[in-house]
């Protein structure tokens, strides 16, 4: 069961800039995307601007697909032709090959839209058409059909999760050899449902800038975005001449259990998914070369990681880049993009700054510049939400 | 097993403006007794029924939790999640009252797998796998293969959806509930009737079962495909559903020979029934009339997300009983259902290979396989 697992190419669309090009470029210009909403009423958030995926997938079939599973399509495209499957790819679609999106509220604009229309203007009022974007499956679906992926086809919610519990599921499905090939991540679209959840949590800051772990941090801002890797068993990989560049090493997940119900979280289940993660690499505390932390500006989420931090790292923690920073609590992308920014520091040796830092009340090693960092594996997280904590570990292929 | 309809009029919501009235609802359902942690008041309906179903498992299963719960998680499946909370939005928009947006904050659905572990403090992997209604079965693999990997002591596996005005509206729609009744693989069926419900598994792996410990069955493997084919209708030629069986036997290790069981997807609409068979017909060839395969959403309609769980539950029983559940309201054969669907009264058949099979939006096939305990 210990089968090596490769990554063989991505898809990413981000606020930050769509495409694995634009998005590590603007890893490394460290600069926030907070800016007045175009969509939601000039609200502060972290949208992806001017998307339209006409580009990537035609003008046909786009109607029919919500904002969600337009995100999802488009990166599903890039990172299939990244891994070399759209040029190869079979007319009757490849049984092999699998997708498994991580979301935390699917497509709920369509569901609140079809609802709507059937309590006001009565059931026939509703286009029977748009029945389908009402399940939650909806986007997973939906890309499937477009590219024919007829392997494991799975939705995934972890809450803020979401996304890197999709990589560790998709991790299971190869090592038991249910698809032979996977894409993995997560997705979430901006809508104002999304946006109303997001403002009851109190977890919305009025600032314009998100400071995680900062003394002065007053909340996070919504993101939106989608991100996906090809994973492969490292054999599968290699034997079509593929070049893996990254390795899934370690896999962490627990639950808070009684503790979630609680006010004051000790940060005891964080610790503990970080902790098995690690030891699921087979790997010490100190042999991390980088954290991607789940901080997203919040009061009690990030005290309670930074405590978790430092009580794994034995009050030394290698260092951090709080990628939230960038493009906002991202819910169900979160983990995937913070995976795939991880993928990127790792092959440049290079930890992306934390945009708009200026100081921490915690031993962390964050900084508004790039910070050097050896070849050693990353540490990502995806941490408190309604008790889920999920950790992954990730090192560079070594080919 | 008594060939009982749980079916009526539908009580959650007015269906005055509907071509069809009939739902699978639960009566009478009172949360407070399985709830010691949480307060059922706060929490959406489907979380309820997970969070009772969760207790009543444990309880049967009489697992100490204090043994396990550092490494018992919780793996669910639903269509719908929490729709009561979109629906309750909806009416504030429309009263022009301002429209209460918390509801979101308890509208994701991993707050159903999250609540149970909260409410029986369960410390390991907490998972929702959205797909749909397959997503039980996606939900007891996924568990299945935690187990198996050693990385899990004891999961809780299954599915919850809540009766909900949202797809009612839409299989409305597309003309798909039945009128009537529930009558799957009738040739002259009329379509499916929505339902709710909950039901979880206790997953351990066999060396963990303490001795005396009652077995249900032993779960053999699963297989999960996708028809890449459309949304909401199957693949014509039955390709996904095909796959996903020969998937869970070969997980399993068992031949098509062994099968001596199935429970159906078996909604009750036209087209899936007679798809359902036809994959049938690809994997066991002339035998496949001769397998004994039931749909109990004869009896207690479509629960969605939890039906198949509710099903591989059904099969449990079956494989610990000897007795396989009917279906009922089956009258006239259909030529493009060639089965034996056990009309209407359970049978003694004493199965000791069974699949499980569910089918979603979104082309997303699941089956499962259990085999009888033997000790």
């Amino acid at each position: 069961m210990n089968d090596r697992v490769v990554v063989t190419g991505a898809g990413v669309i981000t606020s930050l800039g769509s495409g694995m090009e634009l998005f590590s470029d603007g890893l490394y210009l460290g600069k926030s995307c907070a800016a007045p909403s175009t969509r939601l009423n000039g609200s502060l958030a972290c949208e992806v601007p001017d998307f339209t995926p006409v580009p990537w997938l035609g003008a046909k079939g786009i109607r029919v697909l919500d904002r969600a599973a337009r995100l999802l399509a488009v990166a599903s495209h890039m990172a299939l032709e990244s891994a070399g499957f759209l040029r190869d790819a079979a007319p009757e679609g490849d049984p092999g090959v699998g997708l498994v999106c991580g979301t935390m509220f699917g497509g709920v604009h369509s569901i609140a839209s079809f609802d709507h229309a059937g309590i006001t203007d009565g059931p026939n009022g509703v286009n029977p058409a748009d029945f389908p974007n009402t399940v939650i499956n909806s986007p997973t679906g939906h890309a499937g059909i477009r590219f024919k992926l007829r392997g494991v086809n799975s939705t995934i919610s972890a809450g803020l999760a979401s996304g890197l519990q999709a990589i560790g599921y998709a991790v299971d499905v190869l090592r038991f050899r249910r698809s032979r090939s996977v894409l993995a991540g997560g997705v979430e679209e901006l809508c104002e449902e999304a946006m109303s959840g997001f403002e009851s949590t109190g977890l919305m800051t009025a600032d314009e800038s998100i400071r995680p772990f900062g003394p002065d941090r007053s909340g996070t801002l919504p993101g939106e975005g989608a991100a996906l890797w090809m994973l492969e068993l490292e054999e599968t990989a290699r034997a079509r001449n593929a070049t893996p560049l990254l390795e899934i090493l370690g896999f962490g997940a627990v639950h808070d259990g009684a503790a979630a119900a609680a006010v004051h979280s000790k940060g005891r289940g964080a610790a503990d998914a970080m902790s098995a993660a690690i030891s699921a690499a087979g790997l010490r505390p100190s042999d991390i070369s980088s954290v991607f932390a789940s901080a997203n500006g919040s009061r009690l989420g990030d005290d309670i990681e930074a405590r978790a931090l430092g009580a794994v790292f034995a009050g030394n923690p290698p260092p951090v880049c709080a990628p939230k920073a960038f493009w906002g609590e991202a819910m169900g992308a979160s983990g995937a993009l913070a995976a795939l920014a991880a993928g990127v520091a790792l092959q440049r040796g290079l930890l992306p700054p934390t945009p708009c830092y200026r100081r921490s009340e915690y031993a962390l090693k964050l900084s508004a510049a790039a910070q050097e960092i050896s070849s050693g594996p990353a540490l990502i997280n995806a941490l408190g939400c309604d008790g889920i904590n999920v950790c992954l570990v990730i090192g560079l292929c070594r080919n | 097993m008594q060939g009982q309809s749980g079916i009526g009029p539908v009580t959650a919501f007015d269906t005055a403006a509907f071509p069809v009235h009939l739902g699978g609802e639960v009566k009478d359902f009172d949360p407070v007794p399985f709830h010691r942690r949480l307060k059922p008041a706060g929490l959406g309906r489907a979380s309820q029924f997970a969070i009772a179903a969760a207790q009543m498992a444990v309880e049967d299963s009489g697992i100490d939790l204090d043994e396990v719960r550092h490494r018992a998680g919780v793996s669910m499946g639903t269509t719908s999640g929490e729709p009561h909370m979109v629906e309750r939005y909806n009416d504030c928009r429309k009263a022009n009252m301002s429209a209460a947006g918390e509801v979101f904050s308890g509208y994701p659905c991993h707050v159903i797998p999250s609540r149970v572990a909260t409410e029986l403090d369960l410390r390991g992997v907490t998972v929702m796998i959205p797909t749909a209604c397959a997503a039980g079965n996606y939900a007891i693999g996924y568990a299945f293969d935690l187990v198996r990997a050693g990385r899990a002591d004891m999961m809780l596996a299954g599915g919850s959806d809540a009766f909900s005005r949202i797809p009612y509206t839409g299989f409305s729609q597309l003309g798909a509930i039945a009128p009537e009744r529930c009558q799957p693989f009738d040739r002259n069926r009329k379509g499916m009737v929505p339902g709710e419900g909950a039901a979880m598994l206790v997953l351990q792996p066999l060396d963990q079962v303490r001795p005396g410990r009652r077995i249900y069955a032993e779960i053999l493997g699963y297989g999960i495909s996708c028809d890449a084919h459309h949304m909401t209708a199957a693949h014509p030629t039955g390709d996904g559903a095909t796959r996903a069986m020969a998937m869970a036997m070969h997980d399993g290790g068992v031949s098509a020979s062994e099968i001596d069981y199935i429970s159906a997807h078996g909604t009750g609409t036209k087209a899936n029934d007679r798809i359902e068979c036809l994959a049938l017909q690809h994997l066991f060839g002339d035998r496949a009339p001769k397998i004994p395969m039931s749909s109990i959403k004869s009896m207690l309609g479509h629960t969605m997300g939890a039906a198949s769980a509710i099903e591989s539950a059904a099969c449990a029983l079956a494989l610990q009983t000897g007795w396989v559940p009917p279906t009922i309201n089956y009258e006239e054969p259909d030529p493009e259902c060639r089965l034996d669907c056990v009309p209407g009264q359970a049978r003694k058949t004493d199965p000791k290979v069974v699949l499980n099979n569910a089918y979603a939006f979104g082309g997303n096939n699941a089956s499962v396989c259990l085999r009888r305990y033997e000790g």
